[in-house]
């Protein structure tokens, strides 16, 4: 019994712990060798072109993404951004089955992490993505301008330097989609500043802001 | 000194010239007395069990023959064959075949092989199978790193499928994944509509 005690006693103090490390003001961004290194190479554009082969099959030539949301638009994406983004994917901190294959490291060296990032953000970013219905713009501009832009920047532009993602361009399945995966506290390596911001968002809210950021345009100068 | 230089290079060049028609005539001699008893003297097998190898990347081809010496790749028939090829014939073989023309495939189920273009140029978006076209090209040409498809008999192309999602076939890690998320029937229509390209 007291060894019983004594487990738990440790147990909840793993627990808070480990708590108290993934909340940390930056831990949703803290650095871990591979992304460290990733950032450090210097990215060949060409050689990216071909590395990225093995992705186009879901994100599409051009890495235009699907209108669906089923696959996101990788074209113009900040490189700091990929780069966290596919090394979380591919180290667990954002879980991706569907992906995780195709970006382990039996497919993807950190060299080609960088080649790709690099490749992927120099792509034209065309304002042809998929929208949502436009019933309620007002609504998800207020909401918008009130919680998203001093992050993602007025025009969806965001920011390389704070690893915001660039999304204008985006399509709005996608952008619906993760926003209730971030909401709801599902998608593990989101920075808790904006799970915060769009706690109490309903389903209505949700939909009206990503309506209307699918709608900021596609290729905001660079 | 000049001179000298061009008497003596004379020799050397000679020897070069020889050794790679010598080495030449063995390959030929090795593709018509090995390997086109099933992959064909053109390289377009005409048993459907057995790939078409003619207008594949030498560099794909070199891979499988070193996959298959060293047991990475297992096909018992196969296996045995290469263990009695010099691997130092390898590259002139791939190439040999790389240059030959490939013959066109027979469709025959058009229907199947319509679903099949759909999943070829999209993909599943639902089990996560990548859109074939991604790397083996929209029109299934192939290049260094992905096999030429092309034109390939069905009955091998749905053999690598099923062998790639029992893990028999291990050559190539992203192949295992989208063997596995490929159902029987979508492995069919992709064989029907691959034959076709």
């Amino acid at each position: 019994m007291k060894y019983l005690t004594r487990l738990i006693g440790m147990l909840v103090a793993a627990c808070s712990w480990s708590v108290a490390l993934a909340t940390g003001p930056e831990a949703w961004n803290a650095p871990y060798a591979e992304k460290t290194e990733a950032l450090r190479a210097k990215g060949d554009p060409a050689r990216g072109e071909v590395a990225f082969e093995i992705c186009q099959g879901c994100h599409r030539v051009g890495a235009l993404g699907r209108a669906d949301g089923s696959y996101p638009r990788l074209a113009g994406q900040h490189v700091t951004v990929l780069i966290k983004q596919l090394t979380d994917v591919r180290s667990g901190r954002r879980s991706n089955p569907k992906m995780l294959p195709f970006a382990d490291h039996q497919s993807l060296s950190v060299q080609e992490i960088a080649d790709i990032a690099a490749y992927l953000s120099g792509l034209p970013v065309p304002n042809d993505q998929g929208q949502g219905d436009g019933k309620a713009l007002a609504l998800g501009e207020r909401l918008y301008v009130m919680d998203c832009a001093s992050c993602h920047g007025p025009r969806g532009e965001g920011d390389p330097n704070r690893f915001y993602p660039r999304i204008a361009g985006q399509h709005f399945r996608y952008l619906l989609r993760e926003n209730l995966l971030i909401r709801d506290g599902k998608r593990k390596n989101a920075n808790p500043d904006m799970v915060k911001a769009i706690r109490n968002y309903g389903e209505a809210e949700i939909d009206a802001v990503a309506d209307y950021m699918s709608r900021l345009p596609g290729a905001p100068a660079r | 000194m000049s001179l000298l230089r061009t008497l003596g290079g004379i020799p050397l060049s000679l020897s070069i010239l020889v050794s790679v028609a010598a080495f030449a005539a063995d390959t030929q001699e090795t593709a018509k007395t090995v390997c086109a008893a099933c992959h064909g003297v053109d390289g377009n097998s005409t048993d459907p069990q057995y790939p078409k190898l003619a207008g594949m990347d030498q560099e794909y081809l070199m891979r499988q023959l070193r996959a298959f010496a060293s047991g990475k790749r297992r096909e018992e028939t196969m296996s045995a064959i290469v263990a009695g090829i010099d691997p130092n014939d390898f590259s002139a073989l791939a190439s040999y075949y790389g240059k030959m023309k490939p013959s066109p495939g027979k469709v025959n189920d058009p229907q199947l092989a319509a679903k099949g273009k759909v999943l070829y140029d999209d993909g599943n978006t639902d089990s996560g199978v990548p859109a074939c076209a991604g790397c083996h090209q929209p029109h299934g040409k192939g290049n260094a790193r992905f096999p030429r498809l092309a034109g390939q008999h069905q009955a091998y192309t749905l053999k690598q499928l099923a062998d790639y999602k029992s893990g028999r076939r291990a050559t190539d890690p992203l192949m295992t994944t989208v063997g596995m998320r490929l159902t029987l029937d979508e492995a069919k229509a992709l064989a029907e509509y691959i034959a076709g390209l």
